[in-house]
């Protein structure tokens, strides 16, 4: 019993962490309706950075964000400037093909870097554990969620209050709408895609710091960006949160009633299920 | 029907053609050679059916690894049962169709690009699934379903290489027959408007399911063939991303939406993979920088760049006796 | 005569390849109104935009207070002065009606006049006031038809552009809208606006032009075309 409740509680702070690999992805199709396939690829970029500020300038990886965040932003404004601006121009399909060879690109070039081999950002708080009578929680799922839940609030305050954030909402309701209102949606599409990178940065220190991570690892950061967007729906970041803890938790049970190895699979089949069941997600509002 | 000149003229090349490459082995062409147009039959194969889904049909599949592992591994299964080879590819052929029907009851209902991620996921969820799962056999140290195909090593490189060729005609004679019929015209009334295509009275959704199913047949059946020559199949590579790359990128180099497209992209990315065949990392890297640098540069890929330059076009007026009209097809 | 604002003189525009506006010149001046009438695919909803930046032309020249705009991106536009009511109203859904008229503020030289051009709004429509927190998809089609001429408002324009706003809208509605519009002009500001329905138009405007098929065929004072044979032929039936 003990273990179900931990392993439910578990689920729920990992959703997090999951809701927060998700945001930039759900950003950027809420706005530019392009499925970044290249996301998970960007939040192990995150992930690799921050492994380069441990190992070459000894700086704590949470600290290294200081750095890691201007660094994402700006390369996601080059990546939007010099890449996607352009494809979207070439066809529809375009892009999706432009971010998978993005996506290829990073993997290699992560493997030619770093190698093969699993790396992680261990850190001495990372191993830390706390307890709550005899249910154990690792001080590193706290740290997640905790971050998540910050950046989402910062996230929500920033499209609600700033002229720019008003302007991505604005573009993600009616691109056209928002061009009359005299929004530059170029420049939208740029920051968006540089916010969407600098959140990914944000949540590749935090898997992390959590988990191992390899160059390949993006694959399955993708699907489950994905999956949470399908289970909570576009353009709420509301939605995302709760996708990313439903998603936390059928891994967690998964894993509890059908071993660790099963864990992501019963996790992808749901997103399956769920994609055919309601393909706008769970959450998500028709068209 | 009277065979037009037009006709005869690219048939009679045609012909020709089949012929000298079906008796190369018997001519003695070095191993080398005949290894490279194997692995060259069967991208070119995979690349004429996913050019028939992306290009012609709307479908951005993700999922042809998807077919290429669920036949091999039914070649490989039945092997280990005793199962003869040839009838294993029968097989193979079988199981790939109601495994892309299956697939297309969740696929279907999702459009554009939530088709292309539904797609994704199914090989990453066959690939867990194998990792976990070992069919037959007893269970080994590190887990997953890597089995040798048995007797795979007996048969010889020129039955491989004749069999890679029968699966690469096939699939022209298929992209053929599909683009001269109906089922053409309503693909290419599909892909430029779904909706408008289902009021006209075309069933949007049979004619999809079709192109996808014979698209799963042969991208599994040039994939058996792959591994029968390698001899032996592991989750890791059969149900792997580098499998989509490959067929993305030679279809999308050589010119998607054309039919001499994927053989001109599929030639160079075998070539790139023979060259860089020692150095995995690197030849990914440079195959994801080619894909990106001709999305941008050329998206209609080598053919659609060449199509515009006169001596093409003089050249295929030529080969079709002037009566062909130039142009993508529409 | 007052001075000229706007000024297209010989505008041809492509769609791709299909030819959408043909030889296209017309003038609209100072606090004037201006209709623009013609059946469906005549080409009036692309001629205002390619006003407004979305389309440009091919041949021929848009001025605007003298200057030639017709390369300019539509966020440029609005910050000029022309503003753009777009057909079908295109709300923002999901935003309450305070944030539809804000992002209506959005070009720098509107948005130190946000809150001076908010007070005009809800002085020219109360309702929108009270109206203020409610979420712009749970208003009914003249409430936000009237919230979408309050958001062009906002961006403090010399130019309006209105496209078919009596769409869908009843005659009491619509009757209401249209004396908002004349206190519009009172305040300076210029009108042109695209009409399906002849002769409310005539009423409403002081000079009018006739588009069919992508060319303009007619234009002047409402008063010369009413007496305009082909005009009263093809409206009015007389």
């Amino acid at each position: 019993m003990i273990d179900l409740i931990s392993t439910i509680i578990m689920g729920f702070l990992l959703g997090g962490l999951y809701a927060l690999i998700a945001l930039g992805l759900s950003l950027v199709f809420g706005v530019m309706r392009l499925i970044n396939v290249a996301h998970g690829d960007i939040v192990v970029l995150g992930s690799y950075l921050g492994y380069a500020a441990m190992t070459i300038l000894g700086m704590d990886p949470i600290l290294s964000l200081f750095f890691g965040i201007p660094l994402m932003f700006a390369l996601g404004l080059g990546i939007q400037k010099f890449f996607l601006n352009r494809a979207f121009k070439v066809s529809m399909e375009a892009p999706l093909i432009i971010a998978f060879g993005l996506s290829i690109i990073l993997q290699n070039i992560y493997q030619i870097i770093w190698s093969p081999m699993s790396r992680g950002l261990t850190t001495s708080y990372a191993l830390k554990s706390f307890n709550i009578g005899e249910i154990y929680f690792p001080l590193v799922y706290i740290l997640d969620f905790s971050i998540a839940l910050v950046v989402m609030i910062f996230l929500r305050e920033f499209l609600r209050r700033s002229y720019m954030g008003r302007a991505i909402n604005a573009a993600s309701q009616d691109r056209k709408a928002a061009q009359l209102m005299g929004i530059n949606t170029d420049r939208v599409f740029a920051f968006t895609f540089a916010i969407a990178m600098a959140l990914a940065g944000v949540a590749g220190i935090c898997f992390g710091l959590t988990f191992p991570f390899v160059p390949t690892s993006g694959m399955s950061f993708l699907i489950i960006a994905f999956g949470v967007i399908v289970l909570g729906g576009l353009g709420s970041i509301l939605g995302t949160f709760i996708g990313g803890i439903v998603f936390g938790l059928t891994q967690t049970l998964g894993s509890y009633f059908f071993g660790v190895n099963a864990q992501l699979l019963v996790a992808y089949l749901m997103v399956l299920v769920v994609l055919s069941i309601r393909p706008q997600g769970i959450f998500g509002r028709q068209g | 029907m009277r065979l037009n000149d037009s006709k005869i003229r690219t048939t009679i090349p045609a012909v020709f053609l089949i012929v000298v490459l079906f008796v190369l082995p018997i001519a003695g062409m070095p191993q080398n050679w005949l290894l490279f147009l194997f692995v060259f039959f069967t991208y070119v194969s995979m690349a004429n059916m996913w050019n028939l889904l992306a290009g012609y049909s709307g479908l951005i599949s993700l999922c042809q690894p998807a077919f290429i592992g669920v036949a091999a591994y039914t070649v490989t299964l039945l092997a280990w049962i005793g199962v003869p080879l040839y009838l294993g590819m029968v097989a193979a052929a079988i199981v790939s169709a109601a495994f892309a029907m299956i697939i297309s009851i969740p696929a279907f209902r999702m459009k554009g690009i939530y088709f292309a991620i539904g797609t994704l996921i199914v090989p990453e969820v066959m690939r867990l699934i194998f990792l976990i799962w070992r069919p037959v056999g007893g269970s080994i140290v590190g887990g997953g379903a890597g089995y040798a195909i048995k007797k795979a090593t007996e048969i010889p490189i020129t039955y491989s290489y004749w069999l890679a060729l029968f699966i690469w005609i096939a699939s022209v004679v298929i992209m053929r027959l599909i683009l001269n019929s109906l089922l053409g015209l309503g693909l290419a009334a599909i892909r430029d408007n779904d909706n408008s295509a289902a009021s006209s009275g075309v069933n949007v959704f049979r004619l999809k399911l079709y192109s996808f199913v014979i698209s799963g047949v042969v991208t599994g059946l040039a994939g058996a063939a792959f591994y029968i020559f390698q001899g032996y199949v592991d989750p890791e590579s059969t149900f792997s991303i580098r499998w989509t790359i490959a067929i993305m990128l030679s279809t999308i180099l050589g010119g998607i939406n054309t039919e001499e497209g994927p053989i001109v992209g599929a030639a160079i990315v075998v070539f790139i993979y023979f060259m860089l065949a020692k150095y995995a990392g690197v030849s990914l890297l440079i195959q994801g920088i080619i894909l990106t640098g001709i999305m941008l540069l050329a998206p209609h890929g080598i053919v659609g760049a060449l199509r515009q330059t006169r001596p093409y076009q003089t050249l295929l007026r030529l080969a079709n006796g002037g009566s062909v009209e130039l142009g993508f097809h529409k | 005569m007052s001075e000229e604002l706007l000024k297209l003189e010989k505008l041809a525009v492509f769609h791709g390849s299909f030819q959408a506006l043909w030889d296209v010149s017309l003038v609209v001046r100072s606090r004037e109104i201006v209709a623009l009438i013609g059946a469906n695919t005549s080409g009036k909803s692309t001629l205002l935009d390619t006003i407004s930046g979305f389309l440009h032309p091919s041949k021929g020249t848009i001025e605007f207070q003298g200057k030639d705009i017709s390369g300019m991106d539509p966020f440029k536009i609005v910050d000029i002065g022309i503003t753009q009511v777009p057909e079908g109203r295109r709300i923002f859904p999901d935003l309450n009606v305070l944030e539809n008229l804000i992002l209506g503020s959005y070009n720098r030289r509107a948005r130190g006049e946000r809150e001076k051009n908010l007070e005009r709004v809800y002085t020219l429509f109360p309702l929108l006031k009270s109206r203020k927190n409610q979420q712009a998809r749970t208003l009914s089609g003249g409430e936000q038809q009237m919230m979408v001429i309050g958001r062009g408002l906002m961006s403090s324009p010399k130019l309006m552009l209105l496209d078919e706003m009596s769409l869908g809208l009843a005659p009491v509605v619509l009757g209401e809208l249209y004396k908002a519009l004349r206190e519009i002009r009172e305040r300076g500001i210029t009108i042109l606006f695209v009409e399906q329905n002849v002769r409310q138009s005539l009423q409403e405007a002081e000079r009018a032009y006739v588009m069919e098929s992508g060319r303009v065929v007619l234009g002047g004072d409402v008063a010369e075309l009413r007496e305009e044979e082909k005009i009263r032929k093809a409206y009015f039936g007389v």
